[in-house]
């Protein structure tokens, strides 16, 4: 039932392969390396790739990995057991091979598991299969043919006593059935460790179901005396409701409806208001200088103190402990275990959070990076603490640069091949910096003599046609076209508020093409992602128009909505194209990186979540605060207690 | 000899000036007392320094560079290439996460080892591994898809930049191959026309590269420059020694015939 299972080293070589199909399973295996294990979604253990389900084990010790492929419609439940099995298995057998550190003896030596593994196979299969099915009860066999058919019957006045009772009882009986019926079949089940469990389990409940049946009673019997009491308290006050008639509510404490009690306007002398004591002028002032506004302090040493006072107690305690646990760390190799690394990942993860990485990315990161090191031995004079911190540097490194990088001047020289004007567009919520890094990279085109037209499609914001205006004059001023050999170096196509955007777009890059500019940077409105009609328009915009470079543009000050936004645009422009593939956000842009000084988390946050590239970094509000990422800088400085 | 010192100080001494004679005399005295533990302590000292300063020659001459990396895009076969250069059999082969090393004979007449490195394609991880072992790098073997490179050649030529560029700001430069893989699919481009279409894509990635924004913590080492600055790029511009060869990996008749990587184990005994 199983389409394939392989065992491969790490370094790439297939070191024994079932295939039960005769489809090659090197394809459904690398798209499961490289979505998964390349991208540090490590976290859960299985995969679907079309029509496959593929789950996988990792083996850091011996740097294999182990990959089970089935259908999946299929939903076998023995293949969990049968891939720990094998592992325990391969490993076993072949123990001198894997060890050594030259692959030389993985190529020379033969592997040959095929009877071992169709052996636990069958085990894995007929372990599955020995639960019969329950059989279902007959009529003979139930309750209600036990009961006799009189206390069925319905009766007025005393029913709902009556009525009470039976449910009690009945309940009663059939957890008590239930139970019985449930412990029936794992008796019957061979030697085999979860029945060996259940067995165990089995004798655990068993002593407390005459405990369940006690208390079942005296509750009952609780009950029952309660609800006698209940009824005759109300049937006593019901009686003096029904002699008097309704009386008018008292409340103790609410005050009277006067209006002279309700006045407490002082008299005011001709309508003049009072002098408020001196006192209060100097309070509204405060005790610092005038007029002047003074600096900001940077607040850091505060924030370091108050972080290190808890710690501090902590760090005392585990000291002796912690030394002994060093020296065992230091001599002979020790493979590493998830409750080592449990403390070092934890602290790890709120490091991350502190750094401003959103939540639930930090928990899959240190998930992914303690299935990486789970069972790796650690060599001499290493401790957990700095296997783990390098581990988790390397992913971070690997997860800021998830594909080729987008080389900007190389795709518009080609489109500049083929005589038509290479589209940029920039999307993102409001008052992120669209127009102001589009600013920005339009200078940078300039600089590199490529002619730029700014095509405004913000026709919603105020002043958005005007602000681009103002850069479009200040950019001609600095690249003039008589420097240029009189040609217009940068334009700016509008067409007032409140058009379609979608439309805007698409004449500017018609323009463009007549006219022979070299880049369209088109602008559009910001807008919330939970906002689905200007979502829908958005969506519409890329779809039409086809832009070569879909930019996502996100300050570096949001948190945990980052993940929010880009999954939300993702979807959108998924859901609204019409293409096979549909065009998703191409590249990102991190704005307002001079505010963060070194919580530069959400760098990681958005390439983890679109697995794209981060374009350009905006450090500041003038032309040349424009910069590209430089992956080790930022990852040093996350890492950085 | 501590004797003949004292007397050779002691005319010296009487050269340099009365102020000086007493201080000599009192040390020449120190000398004398505490002689052959002074002596031996500074004989030792010389001793330690004189094995300190071989041994740091003899490591940086011998291990330092005797790797040879194997490097190139994912699917290019490295990891099979290495498995043929090592044992010429076929096996197959899935992308690779880490790095695989071992020892290979080349079969010259010195006989002499070198540490074959596969290192892992995939753009993730390929940075990262270079990094690591590229110090140790006595040459470089870049592995080029053949068939593939039509589609291929920009992703190609910004990773052969990148290698460049980083072997270039080595020490010991090292020497370099391209190594043309999977000449047994029909549609395979030759060698010279890789190297012809790999200059000219080099010659606009070294604008485009230099003409990006500077990095986020603007390291003043400005990116080093390919070749001539006025003319056509071209790989005997490079300080590097740079070759093509071709090669299959996979052999002619499939998976049982022997790979066709006579060109590759030539080179890789004539470097060694």
């Amino acid at each position: 039932m199983l389409d394939f299972f392989t065992i491969f080293s790490k370094g790439g070589l297939v070191l024994w392969c079932f295939q039960g199909v005769s489809d090659s399973c090197t394809g459904p295996v690398n798209a499961l390396i490289r979505s998964v294990l390349l991208q540090e979604r490590g976290g859960n253990n299985s995969f679907t790739h079309e029509a496959l389900t593929l789950k996988y084990k990792l083996d850091n010790q011996f740097e294999l990995v182990f990959v089970v492929g089935f259908q999946k419609i299929l939903t076998l439940t023995y293949v969990d057991k049968l891939i720990d099995d094998v592992h325990r298995l391969f490993r076993d057998k072949y123990r001198t091979e894997i060890q050594q550190q030259s692959a030389l003896s993985l190529l020379n030596g033969t592997f040959d598991f095929q009877n071992d593994f169709l052996r636990l196979l069958r085990e894995a299969e007929e372990s599955s299969k020995v639960r019969a099915p329950t059989t279902m009860k007959k009529f003979e066999d139930s309750e209600k043919a036990k009961k006799p058919v009189r206390s069925m019957i319905e009766t007025r006045g005393e029913k709902p006593k009556e009525k009470a009772k039976n449910k009690k009882n009945k309940g009663a009986k059939k957890e008590v059935k239930f139970l019985l019926t449930g412990f029936d079949v794992p008796l019957t089940a061979s030697k085999t460790a979860p029945a060996e469990k259940s067995v165990g389990a089995d004798n655990g409940v068993e002593l407390s179901k005459e405990e369940l049946i006690r208390r079942k009673r005296e509750e009952f019997i609780q009950k029952h005396g309660k609800a006698a009491d209940k009824s005759s308290k109300s049937s006593k006050s019901d009686a003096p409701k029904e002699k008097g008639k309704k009386a008018p509510r008292v409340w103790e404490l609410g005050g009277c409806a006067n209006k002279e009690d309700l006045d407490y306007s002082a008299p005011t002398t001709n309508g003049a208001p009072e002098i408020a004591p001196p006192e209060d002028i100097n309070l509204i002032r405060g005790t610092g200088p005038g007029g002047q506004l003074q600096d900001l302090d940077c607040s850091s040493s505060d924030d370091e103190g108050a972080a290190q006072n808890p710690t501090k107690p902590s760090a005392a305690k585990g000291t002796l402990g912690g030394m002994f646990g060093m020296l065992k760390g230091l001599v002979g190799s020790k493979s590493l275990s998830r409750e080592d690394m449990e403390s070092v990942l934890d602290k790890m993860r709120d490091h991350l959070i502190a750094k401003n990485v959103a939540a639930d990315i930090a928990v899959q990161l240190c998930e992914s990076v303690a299935n990486k090191l789970e069972g790796k031995v650690m060599g001499t004079f290493s401790t957990v603490t700095s296997t783990v911190k390098q581990a988790l540097q390397e992913s971070l490194v690997q997860i800021l640069q998830p594909q080729r990088p987008v080389d900007m001047l190389r795709d518009i020289m080609d489109a500049q091949r083929r005589q038509r004007p290479y589209v940029v567009t920039f999307c993102g919520v409001n008052g992120v910096g669209k127009s102001t890094n589009l600013a920005k990279i339009s200078f940078w085109l300039l600089e590199n003599g490529y002619s730029v037209l700014i095509a405004a499609c913000d026709t919603f914001r105020a002043g958005a046609v005007e602000q681009l205006r103002t850069h479009t004059r200040r950019l001609s001023a600095l690249h003039p076209p008589e420097s240029h050999g009189g040609r217009t170096m940068v334009q700016l196509f509008e067409k007032g508020y409140g058009k379609d955007a979608a439309g805007i777009a698409m004449e500017a890059i018609a323009f463009a093409r007549n006219q022979g500019f070299d880049v369209v940077l088109v602008d559009t409105a910001g807008r919330m992602q939970d906002n689905a009609p200007l979502m829908t328009a958005l969506a519409k915009l890329i779809t039409v128009n086809t832009p070569d470079l879909v930019l996502f543009v996100g300050e570096a000050l949001v948190g945990n909505e980052a993940v929010d936004q880009l999954v939300k645009f993702n979807r959108a422009l998924a859901d609204h194209s019409m293409a096979q593939t549909p065009r998703l956000i191409d590249g990102i842009v991190l704005t307002k990186f001079d505010t963060i000084d070194d919580k530069v988390g959400a760098a990681i946050s958005m390439t983890y979540i679109t697995s794209k590239p981060i374009v350009f970094v905006g450090t500041g509000q003038t032309y040349c605060d424009l910069r590209s990422l430089n992956a080790k800088a930022v990852v040093a400085a996350l890492m950085k207690a | 000899m501590a004797s003949a010192d004292s007397r050779r100080m002691g005319n010296d001494g009487g050269g340099a000036g009365g102020a000086f004679q007493p201080y000599l005399d009192s040390l020449r005295q120190e000398l004398q007392q505490r002689d052959p533990t002074l002596v031996s302590v500074v004989v030792a000292l010389l001793a330690v320094l004189l094995t300190l300063v071989i041994w740091k020659f003899i490591r940086s001459r011998r291990s330092s560079q005797r790797a040879v990396l194997l490097v190139g895009l994912c699917d290019s076969g490295k990891t099979l290439l290495f498995v043929r250069l090592l044992t010429g059999l076929y096996r197959d082969t899935q992308t690779s996460i880490t790095d695989s090393s071992a020892l290979y004979r080349v079969n010259n007449s010195r006989g002499s080892n070198l540490t074959l490195i596969d290192l892992p394609g995939h753009e993730s991880l390929r940075l990262q591994f270079l990094e690591r072992f590229k110090a140790s790098a006595r040459a470089v073997v870049f592995v080029v898809d053949s068939a593939a490179f039509q589609r291929e050649v920009k992703d190609v030529a910004e990773f052969l930049y990148q290698v460049l560029i980083d072997s270039m700001s080595l020490k010991n430069a090292p020497s370099f191959l391209i190594v043309c893989n999977k000449q047994d699919i029909t549609m395979a481009k030759s060698a010279k026309l890789i190297q012809q279409q790999l200059e000219k894509e080099l010659n606009t990635l070294r604008v485009t590269r230099s003409a990006a924004p500077s990095t986020l913590d603007s390291s003043s080492t400005a990116p080093a420059q390919l070749g001539k600055k006025g003319k056509e790029f071209e790989f005997s511009q490079l300080p590097l020694k740079v070759e093509f060869v071709e090669c299959s990996a996979k052999g002619g008749r499939g998976d049982a015939s022997s790979a066709d990587i006579q060109d590759l184990e030539k080179w890789l005994a004539k470097i060694a």
